[in-house]
């Protein structure tokens, strides 16, 4: 994984992202499974390696590794939980040392029945549950303290939820697809959530499901498409989101991030997309100085120019977190898109878009021109970091 | 002005009591470490710097700053009166403390600006470690 193209991303998929499905966990995560197996050629009896958190918690108790193995009646090599770039990383280390040869990284969320607001980052904690704390509240504070030490403006942040919004209003996938347009002054006149955050600057709620499926070089030649290689990344874990006070400490692991680049002989200047993790309106900024892709307190001029799908590194071009869909662990989709690009199958307005012919006008397209090196983050918050390095031939 | 005796209120462990009894007196405690000296948020059974499990419970000035902040108007729960204000505090010792600022204009917040402990007392058993502008 340090540019070695052994490790191959050959199947996604992800299921209709919507509110208030009325599906069940199972039956969403069953679907991609199935879809991303079938999307990649690769019958579900080669399976040998499973990459998931413990969702779907189909007895109460959360499918753990035993659990799984008891649904796919037979043994698995290889499991643990995890998701999104650092599940792909470790499908990457599992292939490689021979612990397993085809690994699924499925990723499945119901959340939206339990009302507007996630719950689960609210945890039942004596030293923040009496404070009212809740997601958006947590990432306003965070926000704020980007624009105090770095003069970010609002008007910034409100340009990268613009871009995603402008993404999925050409995305028929999202979740916001079809719904009221925005412009910069509908999302800095939005519903104040929690300030300087508004409606439209936050992650959506929604239910639905994904998988990625990561195998060999050697298998990956006989896939249905061709293969996306994973040649580097690099995670860390930084602390206890929910819990603990936020800050911006995210922003102290650069180097490590840096590296990541290093160690698989990567410039910054030759990535085409970074698929960042757009949870609220400020995260790409702190994301793309975390990852060194500008310095910290560059972002906010240099990020909203950049994430447009014709910008230097395009981001959240199916929509992202704030309007294609957050399904509580949308981790997945950020590789998924990259995937998708890079392999020119993106659905938007086009009317050539399934024989992969785009036409680069932005009121009915968000394809990327050519991508051939890609960054997917995900989990990338202010304390769980991850990414890949994506590349095709 | 958030109700406080309709939240979700601490329900103290074996670990975390005698920072409730305290807060309960009108008194900030924080654990110190007993190996390395540095004061750790939230309580841990082991030093989060050094791993020791030797620490002190000790007094603290209640002071800090206000390291940054959000107006909250849409509330996890109805028992939470919007708008209230959600914040991080710097505290003097060094921790960093996730708290309510009350009794404080909105208007004169201001990340950086000092703050103290005000203590907000939900019912004869939990007095709460809220914030004020200093």
């Amino acid at each position: 994984m340090n540019g070695d193209r052994d490790i191959a991303i050959v199947g996604v998929h992800a299921t209709r992202q919507q509110r208030k499905s009325g599906r069940t966990l199972v039956s969403m995560w069953r679907e991609s499974i199935l879809g991303a197996l079938d999307d990649a050629g690769i019958p579900i009896e080669e399976v040998d390696g499973y990459i998931s958190y413990m969702f779907p918690a189909g007895n109460g108790m959360g499918w753990d590794d035993g659990a799984i193995a008891e649904q796919f009646g037979r043994p698995m090599a290889f499991t643990a939980q995890t998701s999104g770039a650092k599940a792909v990383l470790l499908a990457g280390s599992v292939i490689r040392a021979g612990l397993a040869k085809v690994v699924i990284i499925p990723a499945a969320g119901a959340q939206s029945l339990a009302g507007d607001m996630a719950t689960y980052t609210r945890p039942t904690f004596e030293f923040t549950e009496w404070t009212g704390s809740m997601t958006p509240a947590q990432y306003g504070i965070m926000a704020r303290r980007h624009m105090h030490d770095y003069g970010t403006t609002i008007e910034q942040m409100a340009d990268i939820a613009l871009n995603s919004h402008l993404n999925a209003a050409v995305n028929p996938q999202a979740v916001r697809y079809g719904q009221e347009p925005q412009t910069r002054e509908t999302i800095l006149n939005g519903r104040m959530i929690a300030d300087p955050l508004t409606q439209p600057m936050c992650s959506i709620v929604n239910d639905g499901a994904s998988c990625i499926v990561v195998t060999s070089a050697e298998r990956a030649k006989d896939c249905r498409h061709d293969p996306v290689w994973v040649i580097g990344g690099a995670c860390e874990t930084h602390g206890n989101s929910y819990f603990e006070a936020p800050s911006l400490r995210m922003l102290g692991t650069r180097d490590l991030m840096i590296d990541g680049f290093r160690r698989a002989g990567v410039r910054h200047d030759d990535v085409d997309i970074v698929m960042c993790y757009d949870h609220f309106a400020h995260g790409p900024i702190v994301q793309f100085e975390t990852l060194g892709f500008c310095e910290p307190g560059e972002g906010g001029d240099y990020v909203p120019q950049a994430i447009r799908p014709d910008g230097v590194h395009p981001s959240s071009m199916d929509g992202g977190n704030m309007a294609y869909s957050h399904n509580m662990i949308p981790y997945n989709f950020k590789q998924i898109e990259v995937v998708k690009q890079m392999r020119n199958v993106v659905e938007d307005l086009c009317p050539g878009w399934r024989e992969g012919v785009h036409t680069y006008d932005r009121s009915i397209c968000r394809k990327v021109r050519d991508p051939k090196l890609s960054v997917g983050c995900g989990p990338l918050t202010d304390a769980r970091h991850a990414f890949t390095i994506l590349a095709k031939d | 002005m958030t109700d406080f005796a309709q939240v979700p209120l601490p329900r103290p462990t074996a670990l975390s009591q005698p920072f409730w009894d305290a807060a309960n007196e009108g008194r900030l405690i924080l654990q110190r470490c007993g190996a390395c000296g540095v004061y750790r948020w939230t309580p841990q059974i082991l030093c989060t710097a050094c791993l020791s499990e030797e620490f002190s419970w000790e007094e603290v000035s209640g002071r800090g700053t206000l390291y940054s902040y959000t107006i909250v108007h849409r509330a996890p729960l109805a028992a939470f009166e919007t708008p209230y204000v959600l914040a991080t505090v710097e505290l003097e010792e060094g921790p960093l403390m996730l708290t309510q600022i009350v009794e404080s204009a909105h208007e004169r917040l201001a990340v950086d600006a000092p703050v103290e402990v005000a203590f907000t007392r939900a019912n004869e058993a939990i007095n709460l470690y809220t914030f004020r502008l200093s």
